[in-house]
């Protein structure tokens, strides 16, 4: 389904990002893992690709530093020459209440979170003219729920869904694709740290409390929503926000009993 | 004491500032009061500083002051001998 397409997935070296990579290289995609701070886990993750019968590259860059940010795509430009996927997927930040949020971590979470949405698409875009391409963007529930000391990661979620939709009508004609995919707790170590919650807390009780579905997402449960919107057949679907939370935000006092 | 311990106490300063005194060989980085993100952004700052790669598979085992500039300095060394 994605045999010769050239996709860059940043944040891959593990959770959610990871996923995806893997599900892009098992649909036919040569994989670029980019990673900040976890080399040895992005080399496994392209040696996982690559034992899928596809190229893999791993390229380091804080995807939050303009100068690195445009590293990278040198990297990408001159290696493959062209992009057809671009997943937006590296994040980072702090659990802090809004009074206690600095400007050091305001700044942080907003370049790589949300800034660097903007600044790959940019590059992006011009490895994709005249072919057009895929662009998404991994979110979450935070972007409009209020999740404890998820203030400013919440408000840089909220700036990539608005993002989402300015760019998906700025590149409509040019047959950019652009949407996101919003995740409710998924339990990578990120997941963990951001939601504060220990993995012993989150066992078949918890699951059936907070998500109708009956168990919380995975990984691999966002990786096959982005694998779907970059295929062919999600080409009408732009600028959209595609919830995939098993139903937990539908239900704000949790789920009563099971089915409801 | 070697001018990769100066650059890093010239780092841990500026991006914590905490004082340069705490910087001792056996002080921890609760000594220095720096949070995690402090803790990223020195290692990143390092890293374009000395031209190496400090990944967090390292950065987890440093339990020091002492540690720290130990494993900065064989990085660099390291280096040196490749070049």
């Amino acid at each position: 389904m994605l045999k010769g397409k050239v996709a860059l997935v940043t944040g891959s070296s593990r959770g959610i990002g990871r996923a995806i990579a893997l599900k892009l290289a098992e649909k036919g995609a040569d994989v670029i893992v980019n990673f900040f701070r976890r080399r040895q886990a992005a080399e496994q993750t392209a040696k996982d690709i690559e034992t899928l019968g596809v190229t893999a590259k791993v390229i380091k860059a804080n995807v939050g530093d303009p100068e690195k940010v445009n590293e990278m795509f040198d990297i990408i430009s001159s290696s493959f020459g062209r992009l057809d996927i671009f997943i937006n997927n590296a994040a980072s930040g702090m659990p802090r209440s809004a009074l206690d949020l600095d400007t050091k971590g305001w700044d942080w979470t907003m370049d790589i979170n949300a800034k660097a949405f903007l600044l790959c698409t940019q590059r992006a875009v011009k490895l994709m003219e005249g072919r057009g391409g895929k662009i998404v963007t991994v979110t979450s529930l935070g972007s409009h729920l209020v999740l404890p000391g998820y203030t400013a990661i919440g408000v840089s979620k909220a700036a990539l869904e608005a993002l989402t939709r300015y760019l998906a009508i700025e590149l409509a004609a040019k047959s950019i694709c652009v949407n996101a995919v919003a995740a409710s707790l998924v339990t990578t170590e990120a997941g963990m740290l951001y939601a504060g919650i220990a993995k012993e807390q989150l066992g078949d009780a918890f699951a059936w409390q907070t998500t109708p579905a009956g168990r919380l997402v995975t990984p691999e449960d966002i990786a096959n929503v982005v694998a779907f919107l970059c295929s062919e057949e999600a080409f009408m679907i732009r600028g959209q926000v595609i919830v995939v939370d098993g139903g937990t935000s539908l239900v704000p006092f949790g789920v009563m009993s099971k089915g409801g | 004491m070697s001018a990769i311990e100066e650059t890093i106490k010239d780092t841990i300063v500026k991006i914590v500032h905490c004082e340069r005194e705490v910087l001792t060989p056996t002080a921890t980085f609760k000594d220095m009061k720096a949070d995690s993100l402090d803790m990223v952004q020195v290692l990143v700052a390092l890293e374009d500083e000395l031209g190496i790669e400090i990944p967090d598979e390292d950065a987890q085992k440093f339990q020091t002051f002492g540690d720290f500039v130990a494993y900065m300095e064989a990085k660099v060394a390291k280096k040196k001998g490749n070049a």
